[in-house]
C-alpha cells in the first residue's frame, strides 16, 4: 500500500507539473497548479510534516490560486505564442 | 542551435541532480547528518526549554526565532511592495465597483458561503491558539483566515467584504506580526535575557513556564492576525486595480 501510493502520488505530481507548464490556457494551468499543491500537501503528510501540509493546503491551493485567477481576470486568459 | 545547447544543459543538470540524489542517505537513516548534529538536542531539550509540546513550534519560535522574524518581515515587505505598485484605497472610503463577471453567484452558493465561513474562521482560531500543542500555528491559521475572506470576496464582491473588514481595521493589524515579535524580543531583554529569550532569567523559576507559554501564544496570535490582514490587503488591492468606480456611497 505505502510504496504504491508514493509512486502514484509522485507520478501525479510530475504529470500535473508538466501539464501546468505546457497548457496554453492560463486559467486551466492555474487550476492544475492548485491540484499540484494538493498532491504536494498529501506528500508532506506522508513524509510526517503536518505543519507543512497545512501551510501547503492553505497557501498553495487556496490563496495563491485565487491571486493568480484575479491576475488572469485583469489581463488575458490565453498565452501569447 | 539554441535548442540543442539548452537540451544539453538540461541533460547535464539532470545527470548532476540524479547523481546527488543517489548519494543522499536513505530516508529514515539514523546515521544521516541531519539526525546526528543538532536534532537530538532539540528532541531531548525542547520540552524542558520551550514548554511547547509540539517540538516544531518550539524550534520555529524559540531556537530559530531570528529566522521566523526574518520570514515575518519578508511577508510584510511583500505587502509593502504590492501596495507601493497598486496603491491603497482612500482613507475611510469604501467603493462599489461595476460587476463585470458574466456569471452571477446563485443563492445556493451565497448561502453555502455564509454558512461555512464562520466555521473556517473558527478552525483558524483553533489552529492559531492550539499551535504549540498540535500541528499548525500563527502563519497557517492566518492563511486560513485569509482563504476564508477570499472565498467571501469571490462570491459577494469587494464592496461587501471591505465593509466587513474595513481599512481602519486592517491598517493597524498588518504590521502586528513584526511588531509582536519585536516587542516580545525586547521584553526578553528587559527580563534579563538576550533578544528573543522567552524564559526571563530574572523572575522566579516557578513562574517561568507560564511566561514562556503565554509569550508563545502572544507571538502566534500576532503572526496569525498580521498574516491574515496581509493576505486580505493584497487581494483587495489586486481586485481593485483597473476597475471603474460605479457608485461612491
Amino acid at each position: 500500500m505505502g510504496p504504491a501510493l508514493n509512486i502514484i502520488l509522485i507520478a501525479l505530481l510530475v504529470i500535473t507539473a508538466l501539464t501546468a507548464t505546457f497548457s496554453r490556457d492560463l486559467l486551466a494551468a492555474v487550476i492544475i497548479f492548485s491540484v499540484y499543491s494538493l498532491i504536494m500537501c498529501l506528500m508532506w503528510q506522508r513524509l510526517q510534516a503536518p505543519d507543512l501540509a497545512l501551510t501547503e493546503a492553505a497557501v498553495g491551493a487556496g490563496v495563491t490560486t485565487v491571486l493568480f485567477v484575479v491576475a488572469i481576470f485583469k489581463t488575458r486568459r490565453k498565452e501569447e505564442r | 542551435m539554441k535548442r540543442v545547447v539548452s537540451l544539453l544543459f538540461l541533460a547535464a543538470l539532470a545527470v548532476l541532480l540524479l547523481y546527488v540524489v543517489a548519494n543522499m542517505p536513505p530516508m529514515g537513516d539514523p546515521q544521516s547528518p541531519t539526525r546526528t548534529h543538532v536534532v537530538p538536542k532539540y528532541l531531548e531539550d525542547a520540552q524542558e526549554e520551550t514548554h511547547a509540546p509540539n517540538v516544531i513550534t518550539g524550534i520555529i519560535l524559540n531556537y530559530r526565532g531570528y529566522d521566523t522574524m526574518g520570514e515575518v518581515t519578508v511577508i510584510f515587505c511583500a505587502l509593502a511592495g504590492v501596495l507601493a505598485v497598486l496603491g491603497r484605497e482612500k482613507r475611510g472610503r469604501i467603493y462599489a465597483y461595476a460587476d463585470r463577471s458574466r456569471v452571477k453567484s446563485s443563492t445556493i452558493v451565497k448561502t453555502m458561503v455564509r454558512f461555512t465561513v464562520p466555521f473556517i474562521i473558527l478552525f483558524s482560531v483553533y489552529t492559531i491558539l492550539h499551535g504549540e500543542i498540535s500541528p499548525g500555528g500563527g502563519f497557517q491559521g492566518g492563511a486560513i483566515i485569509g482563504a476564508s475572506m477570499i472565498i467571501f470576496t469571490t462570491v459577494f464582491g469587494l464592496y461587501e467584504s471591505s465593509q466587513r473588514i474595513p481599512q481602519k481595521l486592517r491598517l493597524p493589524l498588518e504590521g502586528s506580526a513584526v511588531l509582536t515579535f519585536f516587542t516580545v524580543g525586547v521584553l526578553g531583554m528587559v527580563g534579563g535575557g538576550n533578544f528573543l529569550t522567552y524564559a526571563w532569567p530574572h523572575i522566579a523559576v516557578s513562574l517561568q513556564p507560564a511566561v514562556v507559554v503565554w509569550l508563545t501564544i502572544l507571538v502566534e496570535i500576532g503572526i496569525g492576525l498580521g498574516g491574515a490582514m496581509v493576505f486580505i490587503s493584497i487581494l483587495f488591492s489586486m481586485i481593485r486595480e483597473g476597475e471603474e468606480v460605479a457608485v461612491v456611497p
